[in-house]
């Protein structure tokens, strides 16, 4: 029976689970010796920027990365070279994500009692699993989170290193190669749920936005495996539509949706169509500005 | 024989010597005359026959000489017993009325020749019929005898009866239109063709029984109207309003004229089509027929004529189930058909696909510009004056306000967005940001060579243009050639567009003038600009002259790069111009130039593209000795610019930017250029070529240039003081000026249109109100803090009201994993339900939540004039009847009266509502929702007035208090656009609560809000479908009235809206903060 279930899927303890092949990426800047200088000096890190501009890539990219030796990172291009590991138990880092909503509380991420028949068991929540990992704790989205939230992660974001579990009476010290990673959109959030002042000054801050039109269409062309040609053409595409972001779209279109678009592609659908399902119906519900984007489409594509 | 005659005078001298003297004169005379004619015998009778005519009665002699002189020119016409039947019938005619008779002979003697016996005495029925015994008809039969003579020259019998027929029933009607129309008749008969007589008649008479008082207008100017159709369908068209006018009653003449006037806006051969379909609406309903003819002009704008029938055919079924729906429906007026027309047409409008342009421009350059038709642009007065051309001021991209280029709908948005992207090229490639001193990517930069000492330009644009001589022919090399980069630019980057920008450049090229006909230089720029649209194959060009040709067009080919920039295209454009003024403007004789021959894509030389900035410059070939320059040389004119392209203003875009303090063009321009003054202005608009002069105010030169300048400032936006400071310092009587710096900057007027329920036809009038919106004036702030000192009790009590709301906004949410507390409850059945061996419920902590107040409100404030009245007004009446008489109980009323309106002035509803607008505010202040003030009035569809107290963004500051002063009644109450107005403004806001407050003082009512002043359907049904949408879409109305007989229309007008009738007005302030606070809890 067990082998039956092994063969159908794989199951990861949350802290256990390490990308097995090199995810994708491509710098645009300077992120990447940011991230790992942060990294080794045990500075949190706060990455800002609009949806599916590649922050979760980013991390991953970067626990798998860090995994290995610094000689092999600095030469991107020799990816064959098997990975050496860092942190001594044969393993890329570590990465525990966590994707924060309103109703995420600080019992969610410290853990709680499980009632089980009359007793009652402990179970750790994420992030404190990271942290008797030592695994970077990505906080997707962190100012959806309730703000007791914050409680937890102050002490854990400054020289200590301290999670406190309030309801075992304990404190865990961070593990080796525990980092803190939050993310943060601030064009998307009302005022009201900004980022306060005491929990941002506990970080520094990487700036993403969307990679230039030649990058990004590298990108597309990798990740979709549509040609060069139409990659180009979906980066010009992304392109323009971010022209009308704050005017009837919230958010400019994603390299996620572009890549998307690309795939469709890649699997014969039109350009026109696949443009259309995979980037303006997936961005706005609003008549006009769909047509008004479908016409971009359509003059760039044909 | 003359014995006997002179015995027959003598014997009548006697019988009638009783008479004035002129009869025994006529008689003498007509005797003499007859005497060749007649025998003795018939003397005696005709003689006979005159005595007893005039023996008839008192007056009848005057008839009797009327017949003694028409006698012997019809004695000559006709036989003796014809003329006796004649004289007979006259004699009859006498028995009803003297003068009547004698009309009847004098007509005679004019001449009636033609008329056989039996038809004289038909006629002389007939004008005996007119006469009904009174004088006036007497006089009208007595003209009708006058006009014979000439109305008998156009008409027959038949026609004469017909006509007769419509004087008797228009004189039953009025003597007066029927003398005036009897008058005009012949005139009126002989400009109508014989076939259409009878029918023309016959509606006149339905005219003057169904509206008698547009007769006379029909008979006058009928005929006229009557040659707009189609002469085989004249009767066609008579009868159909024949008929209809039965129906329509009042209405007939107007639709008669009308639709004559319609069909004669179309081709004469659609006319049979059209009365056809119409034929098909008249059984059911004529108005709608006569309406369908009416609106053909309009709907065959839009679509084909081919399609009418589809969209008759749509009416039709409209109007079988309802005859209102169905005259909105061919009225244009109702959705419905718009929806059908918009369907059925090719055409499509600026106004439906504005908004998709702008964002798609905004897409492709990443600034905000604007799309506006291009009419707005003419409009400033500032260079451009094509309100068909597409073109661009550097920050709005302007369009044609239709385009019907093409047979479908798909394909002219196609040349719409062709439009656009060319325009939006302008801005993306940067077409206006040219910088002299900039080398261009390819051909680096020998405008600097050139330019001999340095100018005083403004722009760069103006300095490279000085360059040139012929600014004309540099203008237009320099476009050719810009729209050339441009276009490839497009193709480059939007390979989507491709398609659409072929067969629009194709189209153009069809239709160029023929260039062998131009002269030389001009068919050199022609045929650039037919390369440039990619049609080579239709170059023309002298033979011996090829080799221009070809150096031109690889110059022009040059710029077709991807990293060309405008500075390139200003190189190619001195290259070009060095060519071209080698070519004499001149027109060609064919015969000694030879062949004209085209040029193939082999033949363009490519080399021309050069490193720096040296090969490019062409050298003079032999050919430039061909034609003496100078002699007999045309000057310069340019070909016709392509459609698609639009106005390419370079110059003055730039000088608008400069204005305007664009910064990128400021920048580094500050050092290099001299300050503005007004004579470099007035100076580069009499050099460019880009302003057409002529098309300002003619004559007056000096004028022209004041306007134009003060347009220019004005559109640049320069603040009024410095223009006026810059006017003054040059003592240059700016005569537009003194108008644009009264005019206030800070209120701009902005248009709104919207639909509006007509309840008759179950549909929507598409884009009938015209919403006029303006921030109100300021006024002074007194009478807000007059009403806070006046109600200072009200304002804190309604502070304390409201503020007691808030603690009311946390509330416990239960049930929950996860919370402050454990609620006991929760747990206690958790547990007895474990006991009891369930698995329970363990969601046991509660919490409390925040409950975010988000409110937003708009009030809506009735402005109309009937707001003026004073409240005492309405009570007066109990009071005044008090005094029984007694003038010193009156004197005193009065006196205490006035004394107490000196100290509290007279309250008009205004006031009230003003006030309690004022306590309102004071109490939102305190919780802090979000709210607008507006006030509405306006007269008529088009004049909606909708004032902005405060907006629904604005922060309550000094500025709205004082504009709360200038709230004053103005007109009338349409009450629909203004709630779809506010409604819409509440729309865009995100807000959990939203609310719209009207507070009115009557029933809604506006002039043609409804099919007269009267009637209150109409508007009451259009108000509750107003607040209906609002509904809909997520708002909650709420209307509150101070008129006690509200509860009559508030309850239809708000089924299921909340209302309120206020009985006691005064309580207004204080009831309006409660009703609020009620609202929101």
């Amino acid at each position: 029976m067990t082998t039956d279930t092994d063969q159908i899927y794989r199951q990861y303890a949350i802290e256990e689970y390490t990308p097995e092949h090199e995810p994708y990426y491509v710098g645009v800047g300077d992120e990447i010796e940011l991230f790992r200088a942060a990294f080794e000096q045990k500075i949190p890190v706060l990455l800002k920027g609009p949806t599916g501009c590649g922050k979760t890539r980013f991390v991953e990219y970067m626990a798998y990365q860090l995994g290995r030796p610094l000689t092999v990172l600095k030469e991107q291009g020799t990816s064959a070279t098997p990975p050496m590991h860092a942190n001594g138990d044969g393993q890329a880092l570590s990465v525990v994500t966590v994707a924060c909503h309103e109703d995420l509380t600080a019992s969610d991420l410290v853990g709680r009692y499980l009632l089980e028949g009359d007793s009652t068991r402990w179970m750790d929540g994420p992030l404190t699993r990271a942290v008797k990992r030592g695994a970077i704790c990505y906080l997707d989205e962190v100012v959806e989170a309730r703000k007791d939230t914050t409680v937890l992660i102050h002490p854990l974001t400054d020289y200590r290193r301290l999670l406190p579990v309030e309801k075992l009476g304990q404190i865990i010290e961070a593990r080796e190669g525990f980092l803190l990673v939050i993310s943060y959109n601030p064009g998307y959030q009302s005022a009201l749920k900004d980022l306060k002042h005491s929990t941002r000054q506990r970080f520094i801050a990487i700036d993403f936005t969307y990679p230039p039109r030649e990058v990004e269409a590298q990108i597309i062309e990798k990740e979709s495996g549509v040609d060069a040609a139409t990659s180009v053409e979906l980066a010009k595409l992304g392109e323009k539509v971010r022209n009308l972001r704050e005017h009837g779209l919230g958010e400019g279109v994603s390299t996620r949706l572009l890549i998307y678009a690309g795939k469709l592609i890649a699997k014969g659908i039109p350009a026109r169509r696949a443009c259309q399902v995979g980037v303006v119906w997936a961005l706005t519900d609003d008549a006009e500005v769909q047509r008004s984007i479908e016409e971009v489409v359509s003059s760039i594509f044909e | 024989m003359e014995r006997f005659a002179e015995r027959l005078a003598a014997e009548y001298d006697e019988i009638l010597g009783g008479y004035p003297v002129s009869l025994p004169r006529d008689f003498r005379q007509a005797l003499a005359e007859l005497t060749g004619t007649l025998s003795e015998q018939e003397q005696r009778l005709w003689a006979e026959d005159g005595a007893a005519l005039a023996r008839h009665s008192l007056r009848s002699w005057e008839a009797a000489g009327e017949f003694f002189r028409a006698s012997p020119a019809l004695a000559t016409l006709m036989p003796f017993p014809v003329l006796r039947r004649w004289a007979e019938t006259g004699r009859e005619l006498a028995e009803e009325s003297a003068s009547l008779a004698s009309s009847y002979f004098k007509a005679g003697a004019e001449g009636l020749g033609g008329l056989s016996i039996q038809q004289m005495r038909e006629w002389a029925g007939l004008g005996r019929q007119l006469y009904k015994g009174n004088w006036k008809s007497s006089s009208l039969a007595s003209q009708f005898f006058e006009v014979s003579p000439t109305l008998f020259q156009q008409v027959n019998l038949a026609e004469a009866r017909a006509l007769a027929r419509f004087i008797d029933t228009l004189a039953s009607r009025s003597y007066e239109l029927a003398a005036a129309c009897l008058g005009i008749a012949p005139k009126v008969m002989g400009s109508l063709q014989r076939a259409d007589r009878g029918s023309f008649l016959g509606f006149a008479t339905v005219v003057a029984e169904t509206s008698w008082a547009d007769a006379r207008v029909y008979f006058e100017k009928g005929p006229g109207l009557l040659h707009h159709v189609h002469q085989d369908q004249r009767t066609r068209f008579l009868l159909l309003s024949s008929a209809v006018a039965r129906k329509a009653g009042r209405q007939a003449y107007p639709f008669f004229a009308e639709s004559a006037s319609a069909l004669g806006q179309l081709d004469n051969e659609l006319h049979n089509r059209l009365l056809t379909l119409a034929e098909l609406l008249a059984p059911k309903s004529g108005a709608a027929a006569m309406e369908f003819l009416k609106s053909v002009p309009e709907v065959l704008m839009r679509v084909r004529f081919d399609d009418l029938d589809a969209w008759h055919g749509e009416g039709r079924k409209i109007l079988e189930a309802s005859e209102d729906g169905g005259l909105a429906f061919f009225r244009l007026e109702s959705g419905k058909g718009e929806e059908v027309i918009e369907l059925l047409s090719a055409r499509v409008e600026l106004v439906r696909v504005g908004e998709v342009l702008r964002m798609y421009c905004k897409a492709l350059t990443g600034t905000n510009v604007s799309i506006q038709a291009a009419g707005a642009l003419a409009d400033k007065g500032v260079g451009w004056v094509s309100t068909e051309r597409a073109s661009t001021d550097g920050t709005a991209v302007f369009l044609p306000p239709v385009v019907e280029e093409a047979g479908d709908k798909g394909e002219n948005f196609a040349v719409y967005k062709v439009y656009a992207t060319h325009q939006a090229g302008h801005l993306e490639f940067e077409s206006f940001r040219m910088r002299f001193e900039r080398p261009g990517a390819l051909f680096g930069n020998t405008r600097i060579e050139r330019a001999g000492g340095d100018g005083v330009a403004l722009t760069d644009m103006e300095r490279f243009f000085d360059l040139f001589e012929d600014r004309k022919l540099a203008s237009d090399l320099f476009t050719v050639v810009e729209d050339s980069r441009i276009d490839y630019l497009i193709k480059r980057e939007y390979g989507g567009i491709r398609g659409a920008l072929r067969r629009v450049q194709g189209r153009e090229l069809g239709k160029r003038s023929p260039v062998e006909q131009m002269p030389l230089r001009q068919a050199a720029v022609e045929n650039l600009i037919r390369i440039s649209l990619d049609g080579l194959s239709s170059v023309r060009w002298p033979l011996g002259r090829m080799e221009t040709m070809r150096q031109a067009a690889g110059l022009l080919r040059a710029i077709q790069h991807e990293a060309a920039t405008i500075e390139d295209t200003a190189e190619i454009t001195l290259r070009l111009y060095d060519l071209l003024t080698q070519v004499p403007n001149v027109l060609l004789d064919a015969e000694l130039e030879g062949e004209w021959a085209e040029l193939g894509e082999d033949d363009i030389q490519l080399d021309m593209m050069p490193a720096g900035g040296e090969g490019g410059a062409p050298q003079p070939g032999g050919e430039g000795t061909l034609g003496e320059p100078g002699e007999g040389e045309a000057p310069y004119d340019s070909p016709d610019a392509p459609d698609f392209r639009g106005d390419f203003k370079p110059e003055l875009v730039q000088l608008l930017m400069r204005l305007r303090g664009d910064a990128k063009s400021q920048g580094e321009a500050d050092g290099q250029f001299a300050p503005l003054t007004p004579e470099q202005l007035k100076e580069l608009m009499e050099k460019s070529v880009e302003i057409d002069i002529s098309a300002f105010v003619e004559g007056d030169m000096q004028m022209s240039t004041g306007m134009f300048l003060a347009n220019l400032m004005k559109e640049a936006g320069t603040p009024a003081s410095e223009k006026q400071g810059q006017q003054s310092g040059d003592g240059q009587p700016g005569e537009g000026d003194e108008e644009d710096t009264g005019e206030p900057p800070e209120n701009p007027i902005e248009y709104f249109w919207y639909d509006e329920w007509d309840f008759r036809a179950n549909d929507y009038k598409p884009r009938w109100c015209r919403v006029v919106q303006q921030t109100l004036d300021e006024g002074e702030n007194k009478f807000f803090e007059k009403t806070l000192v006046e109600h200072a009790g009200l304002v804190a009590q309604t502070r304390k009201q409201f503020e007691l709301m808030r603690p009311e906004l946390f509330r416990k949410i239960k049930k929950l994993y996860d919370g402050e507390e454990i609620d006991l409850d929760a747990v206690i059945e958790f547990v007895a339900e474990r006991k009891a061996g369930h698995s329970g419920d363990d969601k046991i902590y509660w919490r409390r939540n925040k409950i975010e107040r988000d409110v937003a409100v708009a009030f809506l404030l009735d402005m109309s004039a009937s707001t003026d009245e004073e409240i005492n007004r309405r009570e007066r009446g109990r009071d005044d009847d008090d005094f029984d008489d007694d003038p010193r109980r009156y004197l005193a009323w009065w006196a205490q009266k006035r004394a107490k309106e000196l100290q509290n002035p007279v309250k008009r509803i205004i006031d009230l509502e003003k006030e309690s607008t004022v306590l309102l505010m004071e109490a939102l202040e305190t919780i802090g929702d979000r709210y607008g003030i507006y006030g509405f009035s306006g007269y008529g569809r088009d004049n909606v007035e909708f004032y902005v107290i405060k907006g629904l963004d604005e922060a309550f500051d000094d500025k709205i208090k004082k504009r709360i002063d200038k709230v004053v009644p103005i007109r009338s109450t349409r009450m629909g656009p203004a709630i779809r107005h506010a409604t819409m403004k509440l729309d865009q806001y995100d807000a959990k609560v939203k609310i719209l407050f009207l507070v009115s003082d009557g029933r809604p009512q506006d002039h043609g809000y409804g099919r007269d002043r009267t009637e209150k359907e109409y508007a009451i049904h259009d108000t509750k479908m107003a607040l209906n949408e609002a509904k809909r879409k997520g708002i909650v109305p709420f209307a509150l009235t101070v008129d006690r007989a509200g509860h009559d229309y508030l309850k239809t007008m708000c089924e299921d809206i909340g209302y309120e009738v206020v009985a006691d007005i005064e309580s207004l302030p204080s009831r309006l903060p409660t009703l609020y606070r009620k609202l929101t809890e």
